[in-house]
């Protein structure tokens, strides 16, 4: 890490420049990391070392197996507890590298004797990985600016919100390692495009391999870097360097990453991946005409580029046309195509339009997440362009690419998050060096210098004055020191206001483990709701071990990783017609839903109802939901308009539509609801969640029992009887109208049994004649 | 969108045409007004209805089709743009059904302009546009005759589902190919082409850094400012409440007004402006000291008076965020 390649100088002062600046750089990275590490412990600290939210559940239980069994059996594990009765391929259906990498960090862990469980690995990996992700961006910025840009860029990506939202103890998921490796896979190819050797463009895409082997978002990697490619040659900046990297990175790459049996032949077959041969080809086409234009004639060279030029490219053109055709490639994923086509998702895919995150952004989410960053990050943009060079070209197509998707995809904030802390980093290091300038000595010195101490001070938020003691007012100093300290003192203020709003939106917001809930009294007492988790201890204690749980696709992780029982969809939303069959089984009346749940083998059915407590994210206010996935597969028997009113509104109470008080998730919802009398205030059946009274307090179940419903009500559980159960109930004899024992049969004696005449004797042991 | 003004400019003209041309005999059975209406839907297919033709078409008492009108007001002086575009929408149901379904005589797409029945838009009691009805074969409209463009939008794949739900005819969607973002892009293509040639002996431009960071300065206040929600959403200019107050900032954090992403645009570029002016005072090697000194000064303010008003604004919309500094 040594800053000193560049230094000018006596070379006693140069070494010890360089000591100091080594020590400094890794001082504050280490701080940076000790910092991320801490501000993401919110939700350990105040409830437990439990994996949060939903998808972790998943990737949880499948590292668990894969510790347990190990590797190969992971990649040939058939899960037959999900999807009932379609099951799923799990080796071939996710991403492996998060797994290798907690169950290998496990491993390494018990080779030296550290008994770790691996729940813990798994709770602490993200936060572990945000201070290599740290150190991977400041590598990063320091290739594209300079040492103390980049310290100032760790710093910021080591707590920025952005991050944090993905990456907080207990949320055990792809994202928390991905954005390690998308960074260092750029640093690799930046470093491999600097110097055109094989060495780093190997190292780059084995990185990216990584990278492919944990998160889908790899398909950003292949696409940006072919972008910056093509971009470059388009500015006539092509050079033997970018070629071999590119090249090597470019077959390397593709071979490894179909090495991963989710990706498979993705890569030469989907149209994602295209751009990158695209490039490859273009860039082979280019060196070829570099070499042809050291033998030819200008008339002669000029010849061949128009015409060899547009024939191959009509070609190439041509040729991906007609095998996307006859369907060798295919066309863009629905996922993709609706970043492009804003409004696609909207009308074609009602389960992608579904998720919360994968609605437009507005500016308060940018702000909420990034802060000053979001403020700051086009000044460093503006100097990058106006100092380009080859990989400030990357960086500027980077944030360009990367704020387009952000603002229109929310999930999507998380890619532009390391560009922005990487560009503000750049807009306050040129500052803080120009700023807090000692006049008389070399710059460089100070840059890395300077800008340590701004990073630092992001840590140090006691409030400590800045430095300003080493400015000599100088004659020709335009600016002078007044401006200079005030100047100073603003940018600190800045940082300061930034790292509280960081620490604010980290505790307040992402750090809710949302299997554990917490309400506060009034007088700031504390109260822990912990009725998930009881009640899916209820079911893995109380119900046969292949029992099959129908609830919505959001709790099937949970239910098959807490409560190890069968789930018939769950938040892997691979099958739409599947999820579409449960959702019409919720907005279905009762028998016809009954009909489905006898058809699908449903034992039980889970519902999460929020009325009692006031939790908003129950299946009630999902419901809308249920029913235009249900209304997609459908349409003849599930019509989203009639659960509404006249008017156009979605009412729980008294004037809701009677499809909607009739149908099965209000059932179950609101079964015996309407006797509880929350406090004296309110009537009975009050729902606090919608502030109404329900409009069917009468819920009868038929085909249904209560099974179980959790302390706050919660999380709601119900048996779906067996047909001898309710088709023809058992009636105690002392009840019976009709006496079995006065039942005087009108037939005679001997047609009182069925009697065969000339019946064969038989008689044990022996053959009948 | 664009390849249907020139359609519909067609359909108008031969509508006036059949206006001021055909003259109604009243009380004519109900096969010959079938075979009218099938005569009429075979010139065009949203047929062009004034009271006369209401009345007897859809008024009129035996029927055994159904007639799906929209009330609209197309005229240029009512200025409404809305109703340009459903009409496109309508149209491209109607041309769908034209061409893909085979029940022709059970479903009839029609038509009624405020300039030319004011009529049966009183007789209807409508005092908006557009309004998409529905007159089944049998009785009369019910509520859910009426569509509800408020919930389902108006877009053709929406028209089509609730005729399918109101009369069982499926309608399968064509959408000609839309060429006009294949046309304009390759007029763009073509232009930029044609200008490069022009200036092909001065292509310094295209060396200009400063424009090419403009341009990406501005992409990036664009996007951060939230420009796509408002293109996905729509959401309104600015709101008004019943006090008569105007509201510029969205209450909660979930929203957003257009004005509000404008003002966040132009304090977000405030701040960059400051940044690079500080940037540029300290750095330029110069002798002009004073203004050198005043550019500081000016960026300086920049980057915390506006910022802190972003921070301010931030604040109105967040519950319970306790951080501010100099605003409220």
């Amino acid at each position: 890490m040594s800053q000193a390649g560049t230094k000018k100088g006596a070379v006693s002062k140069l070494n010890r420049n360089a000591a100091i600046n080594s020590l400094i750089i890794c001082v504050v990275l280490l701080l940076a990391w000790v910092a991320g590490f801490a501000s993401r412990l919110f939700a350990v600290i105040r409830f437990e070392s439990i994996i949060h939210e939903f998808d972790p559940w998943f990737n949880y239980r499948a590292t668990a197996y894969m510790v347990k069994h190990g590797f190969y059996n992971f990649l040939n594990w058939f899960d037959e507890r999900a999807w009932y009765p379609l099951g799923r391929i799990v080796g071939g259906t996710v991403y492996p590298g998060l797994m290798i990498t907690s169950g290998s960090i496990h491993y390494i862990l018990h080779l030296l004797n550290i008994n770790v469980h691996i729940r813990d690995i798994c709770v602490f990996l993200a936060p572990i990985f945000s201070g290599l992700t740290a150190i991977s961006t400041y590598l990063l910025t320091r290739e594209l600016w300079s040492s103390g840009a980049g310290l100032f860029a760790a710093c910021f990506i080591a707590i920025v919100p952005g991050y944090i939202s993905r990456s907080v103890a207990g949320s055990y998921d792809n994202e928390g390692i991905a954005i390690f490796a998308l960074q260092f896979t750029y640093f690799l190819w930046i470093k491999s495009v600097k110097t055109g050797s094989v060495f780093w463009a190997v190292a780059a895409s084995l990185s990216y391999f990584y990278m492919v082997s944990a998160w889908g978002g790899y398909v950003f990697i292949i696409n940006l870097i072919p972008l910056h490619v093509f971009v470059l040659l388009l500015m006539g900046r092509y050079s033997n360097r970018l070629f071999t990297s590119y090249t090597t990175f470019y077959i390397l790459g593709l071979v490894m990453s179909m090495q991963i049996p989710f990706v498979g032949f993705q890569p030469i077959r989907t149209s994602e991946h295209m751009a990158a041969a695209g490039v490859f080809a273009l860039l082979f086409a280019v060196a070829v005409l570099k070499y042809l234009q050291s033998m030819m004639s200008k008339s002669e060279f000029k010849f061949l580029v128009i015409w060899g030029g547009s024939l191959a490219a009509g070609l190439v053109f041509a040729t991906v046309v007609a095998l996307t055709y006859a369907g060798y490639i295919a066309p863009w994923s629905g996922r993709f195509y609706s970043l492009w086509d804003t409004g696609y998702a909207k009308i074609h895919i009602p389960i992608i339009a579904s998720v919360s995150e994968h609605q437009p952004t507005t500016w308060f989410s940018f702000f909420f997440d990034l802060h000053v960053l979001i403020a700051t990050f086009p000044a460093g943009l503006w100097y990058c362009i106006k100092h380009v060079n080859d990989e400030r070209v990357f960086v500027i197509l980077y944030a360009l690419s990367a704020v387009y998707f952000a603002g229109v995809m929310v999930r999507l904030m998380l890619t532009l998050t390391p560009v922005v802390c990487m560009l503000s980093g750049i807009a306050f290091s040129i500052l803080l060096e120009l700023y807090l300038r000692e006049e008389d000595s070399g710059p460089s010195e100070i840059e890395g210098d300077e800008s340590t101490q701004g990073g630092k001070r992001l840590y140090d938020k006691a409030g400590k004055a800045p430095k300003i003691k080493h400015e000599q007012v100088k004659e020709q100093d335009p600016i002078g020191p007044n401006i200079r300290s005030i100047a100073a003192v603003v940018l600190v203020l800045l940082l300061m206001l930034f790292v509280v709003h960081c620490t604010w939106v980290t505790s307040n917001a992402y750090s809710s483990p949302s299997i554990v809930l917490a309400s506060y009294g009034s007088d700031g007492t504390r109260q822990i709701l912990d009725d998930f988790r009881e009640a899916y201890f209820w079911l893995s204690q109380n119900t046969a071990d292949d029992a099959r749980v129908m609830s919505w696709w959001d709790y099937g992780y949970q239910i098959a990783g807490m409560a190890n029982r069968t789930t018939l969809v769950d938040n892997n939303t691979w099958n739409n017609s599947h999820i579409a069959l449960v959702g019409k089984a919720m907005s279905s009346n009762e028998s016809a839903a009954y009909e489905i749940m006898t058809a699908l083998d449903v034992d039980y059915v889970l519902v999460i109802f929020g009325g009692v407590i006031g939790y908003s994210g129950d299946d009630i206010n999902k419901f809308l939901w249920m029913v235009r996935i249900a209304e997609g597969e459908h349409p003849k028997d599930i019509r989203e308009s009639d659960y509404f009113t006249e008017q156009g509104e979605f009412r729980i109470d008294a004037e809701g539509s009677q499809i909607l008080l009739n149908c099965l998730m209000y059932k179950l919802s609101y079964y015996k609801f309407g006797e509880l009398r929350l406090d004296y205030r309110s009537p009975a059946g009050f729902d606090r969640t919608r502030n109404a009274v329900i409009g069917n307090k009468d819920i009868n179940l038929t085909y249904l029992e209560e099974a179980y419903t959790s302390e706050h009500w919660l999380v709601r559980i119900y048996r779906v009887k067996k047909p001898d159960e309710f088709n023809r109930p058992r009636i105690p004899v002392a009840n019976r109208v009709i006496k079995s024992s006065s039942f005087i049969s009108k037939k005679n004696s001997k047609r009182k049994k069925g009697l065969i005449k000339n019946k064969p004797v038989v008689i044990k042991g022996k053959r009948s004649q | 969108m664009k390849a249907f003004v020139l359609p519909i400019v067609v359909f108008s003209i031969i509508a006036l045409y059949d206006v001021v041309g055909q003259v109604r005999k009243p009380g004519v059975g109900l096969n010959d007004r079938v075979q009218q209406l099938s005569d009429l839907a075979s010139k065009k297919v949203v047929l062009r209805f004034n009271n006369n033709k209401f009345r007897d078409f859809v008024k009129s008492a035996p029927r055994n089709y159904s007639v799906v009108v929209m009330f609209t007001a197309l005229a240029p002086q009512r200025q409404c743009m809305v109703c340009r575009q459903a009409s496109d929408e309508f149209a491209i149901v109607a041309n769908s059904f034209r061409y893909t379904s085979t029940q022709q005589n059970r479903l009839f797409f029609a038509m009624v302009d405020f300039d030319e029945g004011s009529d049966v838009f009183q007789m209807m009691k409508l005092n908006t546009a557009p309004v998409f009805v529905h007159f089944p074969a049998k009785g009369k409209p019910k509520p859910a005759d009426t569509m509800d463009i408020q919930r389902v939008g108006f877009a053709a794949e929406a028209i089509a589902r609730w005729i399918n739900e109101r009369t069982d005819i499926q309608i399968r969607v064509l959408r000609p190919p839309n060429y006009s973002a294949a046309l304009s892009i390759m007029l763009l293509v073509l232009f930029v082409g044609a200008f490069l040639y022009i200036r092909r002996n001065n292509l310094e431009f295209l060396y200009n850094k400063t424009m090419w960071g403009v341009w990406a300065l501005l992409f990036c206040f664009a996007m951060t400012s939230g420009q796509m929600w408002n293109h996905i959403r729509g959401p309104p200019f600015m709101h008004r409440n019943q006090h008569g107050q105007t509201a510029y900032i969205h209450g909660s954090s979930q929203g957003q007004f257009v004005v509000e992403t404008y003002i966040i645009m132009a304090l977000n570029a405030a701040v960059v402006i400051g940044i690079i002016f500080m940037a540029e005072a300290a750095k330029g090697k110069g002798n002009e000291t004073k203004g050198r000194k005043f550019l500081a000064i000016v960026g300086l303010g920049l980057i915390s008076i506006f910022f802190l008003l972003l921070l301010s604004i931030f604040k109105t919309k967040t519950h319970g965020y306790p951080y501010s500094f100099l605003f409220k």
